[in-house]
């Protein structure tokens, strides 16, 4: 057992997705629990990544990568759970994307990849995305949270969008919505009517935590999180 | 035909037929072990030296000149749109370094001014362009304008601020609003150069059309080669459908052109050494295939969102200096501050990173970008003319003295990044009417060049 969740761990580490997927079939094969499996193989190795990351030892590519392989073993466990384990050994889904009119993705890259390393699920459209795509893909996967990022201020706008359309389409309190990005103050979450602002990746997380802990949306104020002061 | 179309278009003909390559794989994969290894392979890993936040070692530079050819050879430019790589040979590389300028002349008439190649510790006086695209509200950028523009011995080129709305309409990118306001911030431009006195300037565009559809809205309106086309690209390496628009639309109208692209610590390239190497093959393989005239390659730490701490500014020092000693291209470099007008730690950080750039090589800068543009509206002349009388005062400067006096400044403001201060508003801290600074703000100009000027630096008063 022991050695089959080292394999799991060191492969997330390694950000080798092949051997964590089929250490995590070794893993239900030989008869471990699952949630054993996430705990002390999967979870224990992202940890790891996650720790190099905030003491600058490891970069964003490292946790892209670990992210995707401890996306595959879990994908792994999760089916050889029973359906009410599986919905509650993750945190919560969320759909990412940097909003449309904006090609940059390091910010959201960089909350994407924590956001996997804290054990949620996520779904990054990617860059330049537009509300129907968003939408679709927050409806089709029941996402928890809508996280929009953008760098420009001519994007912003697009961020407002999404919550408008919520709430028109009576959709407002099936998602959380959050935003983030160099542009994005600590007051604009506010104005929009979003849940949330994280100023920093590390914000985001812990904005998402607290959201899936938070009932159902929407929240009567945002939570925001940036530096103090 | 235009030599740089004949680069730009065989450029395109390879993002049809070049390796296949998603974008996932060239970010997570291709980027961080080809940059990685080309570190190692130089033996560069660990080069960062804190206590010499401005490099002072020609060799180390030349090194990493050796190691950024080589990166830019082995991996070239993503095309995300067709996702395939635009391998160059050195040929094309050396042709390009061979034929690119080494000086131009833009703007005209009186506002007529000269970009040049500048080596490390060139005494030529180098470029400022100013404001970069901070938003500042439809009712206060013309005068605002009026005020960055005055003090024509400072900022040389025109380019921000950028407006967030069209005749109070929201901006939103990509959408028919962005091809107005494109064409709408040159009419405001004109009114403003016009009032200022300087309606010759060079201008670089567009500001508040970010993609290329506020380019192609607006930017024939400056046709020709005293202004300056503008393509930016996302990091790191890519050159997406939008970058060849905008070169394209530049060649077009007979512009001169500014291409380039960021870099970052702790970003793809990893280490600030990774971000180095990564940042001179954006000088050579946006020159080469993007036909730019000058290249604005910039490094920024990713954990500040800035380029103003020690590991910042030393990476923008060597890497400047790497492209200067082996190459004639001329290079803008953008700093971005983390602190707001009417704060002691922006004046600081301005001085740290721009002095760095001034001695290290930099043809001319962009700035500057006060609260790290996150607030609208936080923007002044000051701050602006302080910049430009930092960059152009320490030309000549030794990189030892300069290194001397960053040691000195740099502990005034680098335990600051995790709360910078978000300072004042423009209305807040700038009389618009009489062009000059609040008491507040002019006590802490003063105060601050007081104790520069002491610590070496060669600063002449800025007087309102």
């Amino acid at each position: 057992m022991k050695e089959v969740l080292e394999r799991l761990g060191n492969a997330i580490i390694e950000g080798d997705t092949e051997q964590a997927e089929q250490a995590a079939v070794d893993a239900v094969a030989a008869g471990i629990p699952p949630l054993v499996a996430i705990e002390d193989g999967a979870n224990k190795g992202m940890q790891v990544v996650g720790d190099r990351f905030a003491r600058f030892e490891a970069f964003l590519p490292e946790l892209m990568l670990a992210g995707e392989a401890m996306n595959a073993a879990i994908r792994v466990l999760l089916k050889a759970l029973p359906a009410d384990q599986a919905a509650t050994a993750q945190r919560g889904k969320v759909v990412i994307a940097t909003v449309s009119g904006d090609v940059h993705d390091i910010g959201k890259n960089i909350v994407a990849a924590l956001l996997t390393a804290n054990g949620f699920e996520v779904f990054d459209l990617g860059i330049n995305v537009d509300l129907k795509q968003i939408m679709r893909k927050a409806k089709e996967e029941r996402a928890d949270i809508i996280a929009l990022s953008t760098l420009l201020t001519t994007s912003l706008p697009f961020q407002e969008d999404v919550v408008k359309y919520l709430v028109d389409a009576g959709l407002r309190d099936h998602f959380y919505v959050i935003v983030g990005g160099g542009p994005v103050g600590r007051d604009w979450a506010g104005q929009i009517g979003a849940d949330g602002y994280g100023r920093t990746a590390v914000h985001a997380v812990e904005l998402c935590k607290r959201l899936t802990e938070a009932g159902r949306p929407p929240l009567a104020q945002p939570i925001v999180l940036d530096y103090k002061g | 035909m235009d030599r740089r179309l004949e680069k730009v278009l065989s450029a395109f003909d390879r993002a049809y037929t070049g390796p296949i390559c998603t974008a996932h794989d060239w970010d997570a994969r291709v980027i961080p072990q080809k940059t990685r290894a080309i570190v190692q392979k130089y033996g560069l890993e660990k080069t960062y030296n804190p206590d010499h936040p401005i490099n002072t070692d020609d060799n180390l530079a030349d090194t990493f000149f050796r190691a950024g050819m080589e990166l830019a050879l082995e991996v070239g430019v993503l095309c995300p749109d067709t996702e395939r790589v635009i391998k160059v040979e050195e040929k094309e590389i050396a042709r390009t370094l061979q034929e690119s300028p080494r000086e131009m002349v833009v703007g005209s008439g009186f506002d007529a001014v000269v970009m040049k190649h500048r080596l490390p510790e060139d005494p030529y006086v180098p470029l400022v362009g100013a404001p970069l695209c901070l938003v500042v509200s439809e009712e206060l950028w013309v005068p605002l304008v009026v005020g960055l523009v005055q003090k024509r011995d400072l900022v040389d080129i025109f380019f921000g601020p950028s407006l967030p709305t069209v005749y109070g309409r929201k901006v939103r990118s990509g959408t028919p609003l962005e091809t107005l306001v494109g064409r709408y911030e040159i009419e405001l431009r004109r009114e403003a150069l016009y009032r200022a006195g300087r309606p010759d300037m060079a201008q670089i565009g567009s500001a508040s059309g970010v993609t290329e559809y506020g380019q192609l809205g607006g930017w024939a309106a400056l046709a020709g080669p005293t202004h300056i086309a503008n393509s930016l690209s996302p990091a790191e390496l890519k050159a997406p459908f939008a970058s060849f628009h905008k070169v394209i639309q530049g060649i077009n109208f007979g512009n001169r052109l500014r291409v380039g692209s960021n870099s970052y610590i702790g970003g793809y390239a990893g280490t600030s050494e990774g971000a180095v190497v990564l940042n001179i093959a954006v000088d050579l393989l946006y020159s080469t295939i993007l036909g730019a005239d000058y290249v604005t390659s910039n490094i920024y730490d990713a954990r500040q969102f800035g380029n103003c701490g020690r590991e910042g500014v030393w990476a923008n020092s060597v890497a400047t200096q790497a492209v200067s000693r082996n190459t004639h291209l001329m290079r803008t470099k953008i700093i971005n501050q983390t602190a707001g007008p009417c704060t002691e730690m922006l004046l600081y950080e301005t001085a740290v990173a721009y002095m760095a750039v001034s001695v290290s090589g930099a043809s001319k800068i962009c700035g500057p970008r006060s609260a790290g543009g996150k607030y609208p509206d936080h923007l002044t002349p000051l701050e602006t003319w302080f910049m430009a009388e930092v960059f152009k005062s320490c030309a000549g400067m030794t990189r030892t003295r300069a290194n001397e006096i960053a040691n000195r400044i740099l502990p005034k403001y680098e335990t600051q990044f995790g709360n910078p201060p978000k300072g004042k508003s423009l209305t807040e801290c700038w009389d618009l009417q009489h062009q000059q600074p609040s008491p507040e703000w002019a006590e802490i100009y003063q105060r601050v060049h007081r104790e520069l000027v002491d610590l070496g630096m060669p600063l002449r008063e800025i007087s309102w």
